[in-house]
């Protein structure tokens, strides 16, 4: 990745963090709140690899902490996961099928709530499974439906990759 | 192996801030690096949510229609009862008045008067199920400490849990901490506005044996005793009580309260700055 592409993919994930926060978070349709910041992490990890999807998912979360006035490191802990996880399914078996975006945003959707709870209910905090799983089915419906054009945008600004930023080495088992 | 390596040093680094911040939220080093940028950023997020607004009005605006014109007849028959009692109340202040002088009555902070309005907007909205908190463009430099309350023009929102000087993160009332001392001014009735289902309160701590009725208004109880201060000044409005329930097994009754703000989509607020020193 060069200079230009890490531009772009700050920028894009900064105005995604500041349009959750400030406008996303209050969309809410029945019962689900859209995550465009996930849906763009997601997107940016999948067309650039997993070690632009940790550094852009903590780079996204300490924003969201930073913006909220949260705790820092919380959201910057599961989104870097949530970005290296799906930009090694990007760089392996997800690449170039038609279905990666959708699958990994269903998918991340899912571990991100799920991983928040965690770290919520280890720091001792309140950690409300039953609205998480509650608001799972309609948070997974938005997400998809944000999906199709936050990829399609991130497809168009950062371009097809080189052929060496592809993983070059494949671990047999057994 | 360089991608492993990336990981666990982030990994490692979001752990040490999550330490850091989760051991000291309100105070140090990291909470004043957070505080400027959360300066850094507000300008950003003041410009999304002016750039939302448009939309967010249209759709209130529709929404809104449908419910017009029931809600027309409500209002107006609640604005002749609301006229009704303002008239005897405004006899009843002004013989308080006298008869506080007569007694050389000695009282903390009231609101509205003694307080100054810091007048705001909101940039950032719960983000999930975690905690009910919103953060406001307005922060030390303007005033606001840690618990300064934080109004509408209907009622109480909340109070502030957090502050740097050009933001603050306010706790809103459907916070499952939070906790409001409250009374009903129809039956003098005191209890403790808690967080209920979806965006309702409850009027917990009220004794079977007492009254409280639907379209009662609940308003803070302020400081009952100079000891405990209490955070809100008595005679914010809170809510109006929706319904009141029973049962044999349980202690207290249960009193399902509607807050008068609109807590899922607010906008502007205003904190209250004491303007009484005390």
């Amino acid at each position: 990745m060069n200079g230009v592409d890490g531009v772009k993919v700050a920028v894009l994930l900064f105005v995604a963090a500041i349009l959750q926060v400030s406008i996303f978070t209050q969309v809410h349709v029945l019962g689900g709140v859209p995550d465009l910041l996930l849906v763009t992490l997601v997107a940016v990890s999948l067309l650039r690899g997993a070690i632009v999807g940790a550094v852009g998912g903590f780079f996204a979360g300490l924003l969201v902490d930073t913006a909220t006035l949260g705790t820092l490191g919380l959201t910057s802990l599961v989104l870097t996961i949530a970005g290296y996880w799906i930009g090694r399914y990007g760089e392996t078996t997800g690449r170039d099928r038609g279905h990666a975006p959708f699958t990994s945003v269903a998918v991340v959707t899912v571990l991100y709530s799920f991983g928040l709870l965690l770290v919520h209910f280890v720091l001792g905090e309140r950690a409300p499974a039953g609205a998480i799983v509650r608001g799972l089915g309609p948070a997974i419906l938005m997400n998809l439906i944000v999906t199709a054009p936050v990829y399609a945008l991130a497809r168009r600004l950062l371009r097809s990759r080189s052929r060496s930023d592809y993983a070059t080495e494949v671990q047999l088992l057994g | 192996m360089v991608r492993r390596i990336v990981l666990a040093v982030l990994v490692v680094g979001a752990l040490a801030l999550l330490t850091i911040s989760f051991r000291s939220p309100t105070s140090g080093a990291l909470h004043d690096v957070q505080g400027y940028g959360a300066t850094a950023l507000r300008p950003f997020q003041v410009a999304a949510e002016r750039v939302a607004r448009p939309f967010r009005d249209v759709y209130g605006y529709f929404s809104g229609l449908a419910s017009a014109k029931s809600e027309n007849a409500k209002l107006r028959t609640e604005l002749r009862d609301v006229r009704r009692t303002a008239n005897a109340n405004l006899a009843a202040a002004q013989r308080a008045g006298e008869l506080e002088k007569l007694l050389r009555f000695e009282q903390g902070t009231s609101y509205p008067k003694d307080y100054r309005n810091v007048n705001t907007t909101v940039t950032s909205y719960p983000s999930g199920p975690f905690a009910q908190e919103v953060t406001i463009a307005a922060g030390s430099s303007s005033g606001i400490r840690v618990n300064t309350p934080i109004v509408t023009a209907d009622g109480l929102v909340g109070h502030v849990t957090n502050v740097t000087p050009d933001t603050a993160q306010v706790m809103l009332l459907t916070d499952a901490d939070s906790s409001v001392a409250a009374r009903d001014v129809s039956h003098g009735v005191a209890g403790l506005i808690r967080h209920g289902q979806g965006s309702t309160l409850i009027l917990d701590r009220v004794s079977k044996a007492l009254q409280v009725k639907a379209g009662d208004i609940i308003v803070t109880q302020g400081t009952v005793d100079r000891r405990y201060p209490d955070l809100y000044p008595y005679g914010i409005p809170i809510g109006s009580v929706l319904s009141v329930g029973t049962s044999d097994i349980a202690s207290y009754l249960t009193v399902q309260v509607t807050p008068f703000a609109q807590l899922d989509s607010l906008d502007a607020v205003a904190a209250l700055i004491s303007t009484k020193h005390r």
